[in-house]
C-alpha cells in the first residue's frame, strides 16, 4: 500500500509539473499546446545528450560517482530549462503570435499547435538529432531506501535514492513555480493577463511580451520534467503525443487555465495509474486499468466540466 | 454589413451547379479516364483517392459539429467503431457488406445520443478534450475486446453482390480482389458526393439556420424558442452516422482491420482537414482533405522527411492562409466587392468634418450645436 | 490652466460601424468634465481610443501635450493616464490585495507604492476589509471601488471612468460619486467620466459633453446643462 501510494505521489509530481505547463499556456493565449508532450521529449533528450557529453568532466576531475552524476545531471537540468525557455519563446514570437494575429477564429491555433506537434515528431528522430532510439540516464545515486515491514502491508516497501532526489526536484520546482507566480510583479502580471486581458493592458502589461514569457515558461516546465524523468525510464523521440494527451487531461481534471487545478490533475491521474491497477490485479484485470481510467474521467468531465477547481465557461 | 449586389444568390446557385456537373464529371469520368492512360502506374491512385474521399465524408461529420459551435476531436471513435461494428456483422454474422455500413451507420449515431447526452452540453476546449479523450477510450475499448480479435489484425473478405431485396436482381455486383480498388472508388465518390450535397441541403434548410444560431450564440438561440439540446443531438447523431459508414467503408477497402486504422491522430487530422479547407464554407472539409491527403501522398517519396516537410508545409499555410483555403474565395469576392464599399465609405467619411461645430458654442447657450447633424447621419445609414 | 487631455476631430469606426463622427472634446488641468448620453452614443467609444484600446481612424489626441493615439495601451498608462473599464472587470480570482499591486504594475518604487496603497485603503475602507478575498466574490459596489483604487494605484494625472454607477446599489452610487469628487479635489487629478446616469454626472462634474449618434449635441458648464431644458427632456428624465 505505502509503495503504491509513494509511486503514485512520484509520478503525480511528474505529471503535475508537465500540466502546470500547459494550463500555464493555455490560460494566457487560449491554445491548446499540442506539442507540449513533444517539447517535453526534446527537454529529455537534450538533457541526455547534455549529460553524456560532460558527465566524464566530473570523473575526470575524480569527484566520487554519485557526486559527479548529481553536479552533471543539475548542469544538464539547468541547461534544458534554458533551452526550452528559448524554444518556447521562439514558438511564441515567430508562430503563435503571427497566427493569433492574422487568423479571424481562436481555434486556428489548434491547427498551428498540431502542426508544430507534428514538426517536431519528425524532426526529433532524425539521425543527425537525436536518432530513433529511447534512452535514459543510468540511476544518478546508487541504492534504495527500504523499509522491510511497513504499516499496511506485507510487502517490503522500497524507494530508489535517485527517485526520492527526482522527486524531490520535481517538488521543488513546483513550488518554485507556484511562488513566482503567486508573489512576483510578472506572476501577477500573468495570472492578471489569464483573467482579464483588457484589463491587463489598463495596467500598463505589455501583453505580447508576457504572453512570450508565459510560452517560455510553459515550455521550460516541460522540458525540465523531461529531463527529470529521463533519469528514471526510457523517451523515446515520438512518445511526445502519448504525453500530450495525459498532459491535456490532466488539465481537463483540474479545470483549464487554473495553475491549482493542474497540481491537482497531476496528482489525481498520477495517484489512479498507481492505484487502479493494483487494485484490479486481483481480478486480473490489470490491463483495462487505461481503459478504466479513461472512461472514468470522460463520465467525470462529461458531469463536471469544469475540472475539480476550474471557472465553469466555455 | 457587407455590401451584396442582388443577383449574388442567383450567380451562387448556378457557379455551384456548374462546379457540382464539373466536380462529378472529372470524379466519374475523368480520373478513371486519366488513370487508364497509363494503369500500371497510376492504378494506385483508386486506392488513394477513394481513401481520401471516405476521409473527406468523415471531415464533413466534424465540420457539422464545428457548425453547432463544437470543436469535435473524436471523430476516429466512429470512424473505428463504425470499421470493427461492419466488418463483425460481415465476419460474424454473415450479413452483406452493404446493408452492414448502414448499420454500422445507424448503431454509431445510436452511440453518439448516449454520448452526445452528457458531453454535448459542453463547449470550447472541454467539449475538444472529451472528444479527444474518447478517441483514446475507444483505441483501449478495441484493444480489450475478444470480438474485435484484440485490435490486432481482423481480416475481412471483399463486399459480396447487393440484390434488391426478394429478387435476383443485381444491384452492386460482388467485388472481385482485382476489381476491388476500382468497385471502392466509384462507391466512395458517390457516398463523398451525397455526403455533401446532403450536407449543402441541411445548412440551408431551417434546421441548419437554427444550427448557425447556436453556433453564435447558445443562450439567443435557446430563449427564441429552440430545442437546443435535441438540435445538438440531432447535428451529432448525424455527423457520427456519416463518421460510421466512412469508417465501414474505410475499413472494407483495406480489407484488414486493426486498433490504429483510426487513432488519435486521424481525430485531430479530421479537424485539420476541416480547418484547412475554411470552417465557412460546406466544401472546405472536402478541399481540405484533397489537399492536405494528397499533398501528404506525394510526399511519400521524401521517406524519413516526409511529416516534416508536410509539417512545414501546414505551418507555411497557415500563414499565408490562417482562415482556411476557402477564405480565398472570399478575398476574391472582396476584391470585386471592394470598389464599391470604399467608394460609399469616402463619401460617408467627407462630410464629417463639416459637423464639428459642437465645442465652439459651448459656454452659454449649449442647444446650438444640437440639430441637424445627427439627423442627417442617420437618413444616410 | 492647461489643457491635460485634447482630443480633436475623432472618427472611429467599428468593422463598419462609425462609432464616433468627428468629434472634439479636451479636459483642463484639474477638472471633471462628463460624458453623457444614451447607450450606442459613442461614450464609451472615446475612452476606448482614448486608452489606445481601439485604434481611431483619423483625429488626433493629445495627452499633456504628447500625441497619444497610435501608442499601445499599455504604454499609455505610464503617462499618468488611468482607465476604469466599463463592468468594473477586476481580476476576480486575484486577491484585492494583487489587484491593487496590478495597478502599481507600471511603478517601481516599494515606498512609493506603499504610500499609495495606503491612500487607496484609507479612502476605501471596505478593501481594508477584504484585503486578502478574492476579487470575484465582492458585491457589485465594492468591486467598484476596488477598480477605482486599482486605476489609482498608478498615481495617475488623470482618470478615466466609464460608467462607475452601472449595476450598483443606489446608496452605494453616491458613495461612489462621493469619492470621485475627492479624489479629483484632494489628489488633483483630473477626471472624465462616462456616465449613462446623467443627473449624478453632472452634479459632480465642471463641465459635460452630450453625445447623440456619434457626434457632440450639446456642451457646456454642468451647472448650465442641468438646467437646460433639451438635457432635462433627454438625459434627466423630466417629462416628455
Amino acid at each position: 500500500m505505502e509503495q503504491v501510494i509513494a509511486n503514485g505521489l512520484f509520478t503525480g509530481a511528474q505529471y503535475a509539473l508537465i500540466a502546470l505547463g500547459l494550463t500555464l499556456i493555455f490560460g494566457l493565449m487560449n491554445v491548446l499546446n499540442f506539442a507540449h508532450g513533444q517539447m517535453f521529449v526534446l527537454g529529455a533528450l537534450f538533457a541526455y545528450t547534455i549529460f553524456n557529453h560532460i558527465v566524464e568532466l566530473g570523473w575526470f576531475l575524480g569527484m566520487t560517482p554519485w557526486l559527479a552524476n548529481i553536479l552533471t545531471f543539475m548542469v544538464a537540468l539547468v541547461a534544458t530549462l534554458v533551452f526550452l525557455a528559448f524554444v518556447g519563446a521562439l514558438f511564441e514570437r515567430f508562430l503563435f503570435r503571427t497566427v493569433i494575429k492574422r487568423s479571424s477564429r481562436d481555434e486556428s491555433t489548434m491547427l498551428l499547435a498540431a502542426a508544430t506537434a507534428f514538426l517536431l515528431d519528425a524532426l526529433l528522430p532524425m539521425k543527425h538529432v537525436f536518432g530513433e532510439l529511447s534512452h535514459s540516464l543510468p540511476a544518478l545515486i546508487e541504492g534504495s531506501f527500504s523499509i522491510e515491514q511497513p504499516w499496511f502491508s506485507d510487502t517490503p516497501f522500497y524507494m530508489p535514492y535517485s527517485k526520492v532526489f527526482i522527486g524531490g526536484l520535481a517538488l521543488f520546482l513546483i513550488a518554485g513555480f507556484m511562488a513566482f507566480m503567486q508573489y512576483t510583479k510578472p506572476g501577477r502580471a500573468m495570472r492578471a493577463l489569464a483573467q482579464d486581458k483588457i484589463a491587463a493592458q489598463l495596467m500598463g502589461v505589455h501583453v505580447d511580451r508576457f504572453t512570450m514569457l508565459g510560452f517560455a515558461l510553459g515550455a521550460m516546465l516541460a522540458g525540465g520534467i523531461g529531463a527529470l524523468i529521463v533519469t528514471i525510464t526510457n523517451i523515446g523521440p515520438t512518445a511526445g503525443s502519448s504525453f500530450s494527451i495525459k498532459a491535456f487531461i490532466m488539465v481537463m481534471i483540474g479545470g483549464a487555465g487554473v495553475v491549482g487545478g493542474a497540481i491537482a490533475g497531476g496528482f489525481v491521474l498520477g495517484m489512479m495509474e498507481s492505484i487502479v491497477p493494483t487494485l484490479l490485479a486481483p481480478y486480473d484485470l490489470a490491463n483495462l486499468s487505461d481503459l478504466i481510467i479513461f472512461a472514468a474521467l470522460m463520465i467525470f468531465l462529461s458531469f463536471r466540466p469544469q475540472g475539480l477547481m476550474g471557472k465553469p465557461w466555455g | 454589413m457587407k455590401v451584396k449586389p442582388h443577383t449574388e444568390s442567383g450567380l451562387k446557385t448556378w457557379v455551384g451547379l456548374a462546379a457540382l456537373v464539373l466536380a462529378m464529371g472529372l470524379f466519374y469520368f475523368g480520373i478513371p479516364a486519366l488513370i487508364a492512360q497509363n494503369p500500371e502506374v497510376y492504378s494506385r491512385y483508386y486506392t488513394t483517392l477513394s481513401g481520401i474521399a471516405l476521409l473527406s465524408m468523415a471531415s464533413a461529420g466534424v465540420w457539422l459539429t464545428f457548425y453547432i459551435g463544437r470543436i469535435n476531436i473524436g471523430q476516429g471513435v466512429f470512424c473505428l467503431f463504425g470499421a470493427y461494428i461492419s466488418g463483425i456483422l460481415v465476419v460474424n454474422y454473415g450479413m452483406n457488406f452493404w446493408y452492414s455500413a448502414i448499420w454500422a451507420g445507424v448503431i454509431c449515431s445510436l452511440l453518439s445520443f448516449l454520448i452526445g447526452l452528457p458531453i454535448l452540453r459542453l463547449r470550447g476546449v472541454y467539449f475538444a478534450m472529451v472528444t479527444l479523450i474518447s478517441t483514446q477510450v475507444a483505441t483501449l475499448v478495441v484493444q480489450n475486446l475478444a470480438i474485435t480479435k484484440q485490435g490486432r489484425s481482423f481480416a475481412l473478405p471483399p463486399p459480396a453482390a447487393l440484390t434488391l431485396p426478394g429478387t435476383d436482381i443485381v444491384v452492386i455486383p460482388a467485388f472481385t480482389l482485382e476489381g476491388a480498388a476500382v468497385g471502392f472508388y466509384f462507391a466512395a465518390i458517390t457516398l463523398m458526393i451525397l455526403t455533401f450535397l446532403g450536407l449543402y441541403r441541411l445548412v440551408n434548410s431551417r434546421i441548419g439556420q437554427l444550427c448557425k444560431s447556436l453556433q453564435q450564440n447558445e443562450e439567443l438561440a435557446s430563449s427564441l424558442g429552440v430545442n437546443i439540446v435535441w438540435l445538438r443531438l440531432v447535428a451529432y447523431a448525424i455527423s457520427c452516422f456519416v463518421g460510421g459508414v466512412a469508417g465501414a467503408f474505410y475499413g472494407a477497402q483495406q480489407a484488414n482491420l486493426n486498433v490504429s486504422l483510426f487513432t488519435v491522430q486521424d481525430s485531430v487530422n479530421f479537424l485539420l482537414y476541416c480547418f484547412m479547407g475554411g470552417l465557412n464554407y460546406v466544401v472546405g472539409p472536402l478541399i481540405g482533405t484533397i489537399t492536405l491527403r494528397l499533398g501528404w501522398d506525394q510526399l511519400s517519396p521524401t521517406g524519413e522527411y516526409q511529416l516534416a516537410i508536410y509539417a512545414l508545409a501546414l505551418i507555411i499555410l497557415m500563414f499565408i492562409l490562417p482562415n482556411g483555403l476557402m477564405s480565398l474565395v472570399e478575398e476574391g469576392k472582396k476584391w470585386f466587392i471592394r470598389p464599391n464599399h470604399r467608394q460609399k465609405l469616402q463619401s460617408m467619411s467627407a462630410q464629417k468634418p463639416v459637423k464639428t461645430v459642437a465645442k465652439s458654442a459651448a459656454k452659454k447657450r449649449p442647444k446650438t450645436a444640437a440639430k441637424t447633424a445627427p439627423k442627417s447621419n442617420k437618413g444616410r445609414k | 490652466m492647461t489643457r491635460i487631455l485634447d482630443f480633436s476631430n475623432v472618427e472611429l469606426y467599428y468593422d463598419h460601424v462609425h462609432a464616433l463622427r468627428g468629434v472634439s472634446i479636451h479636459v483642463e488641468q484639474g477638472e471633471t468634465v462628463a460624458l453623457i448620453g444614451a447607450n450606442g452614443a459613442g461614450k464609451s467609444s472615446i475612452l476606448r481610443a482614448i486608452t489606445g484600446i481601439r485604434p481611431i481612424t483619423s483625429g488626433e489626441i493629445n495627452y499633456n501635450g504628447k500625441r497619444i493615439n497610435g501608442m499601445k495601451a499599455c504604454d499609455i498608462v505610464p503617462l499618468g493616464l488611468s482607465m476604469v473599464p466599463e463592468g468594473r472587470r477586476v481580476f476576480p480570482f486575484m486577491s484585492v490585495r494583487d489587484n491593487l499591486m496590478m495597478g502599481a504594475f507600471t511603478r517601481h518604487s516599494k515606498k512609493e507604492i506603499r504610500e499609495t496603497l495606503d491612500m487607496v485603503l484609507g479612502r476605501f475602507p471596505r478593501l481594508k476589509e477584504r484585503y486578502h478575498q478574492p476579487a470575484g466574490t465582492m458585491s457589485g459596489g465594492e468591486q467598484q471601488m476596488l477598480v477605482i483604487g486599482r486605476a489609482l494605484m498608478s498615481r495617475p494625472k488623470m482618470l478615466l471612468l466609464d460608467e462607475p454607477s452601472l449595476g450598483i446599489a443606489p446608496k452605494l452610487i453616491q458613495d461612489i460619486a462621493r469619492s470621485i469628487v475627492a479624489i479629483n479635489r484632494d489628489e488633483k487629478v483630473s477626471v472624465l467620466l462616462v456616465e449613462q446616469n446623467s443627473r449624478m454626472a453632472l452634479k459632480i462634474s465642471h463641465r459635460a459633453y452630450a453625445l447623440t449618434t456619434g457626434t457632440i449635441a450639446l456642451s457646456g458648464k454642468s451647472a448650465d446643462l442641468a438646467k437646460d431644458e433639451r438635457v432635462q427632456k433627454l438625459y434627466l428624465g423630466g417629462e416628455v
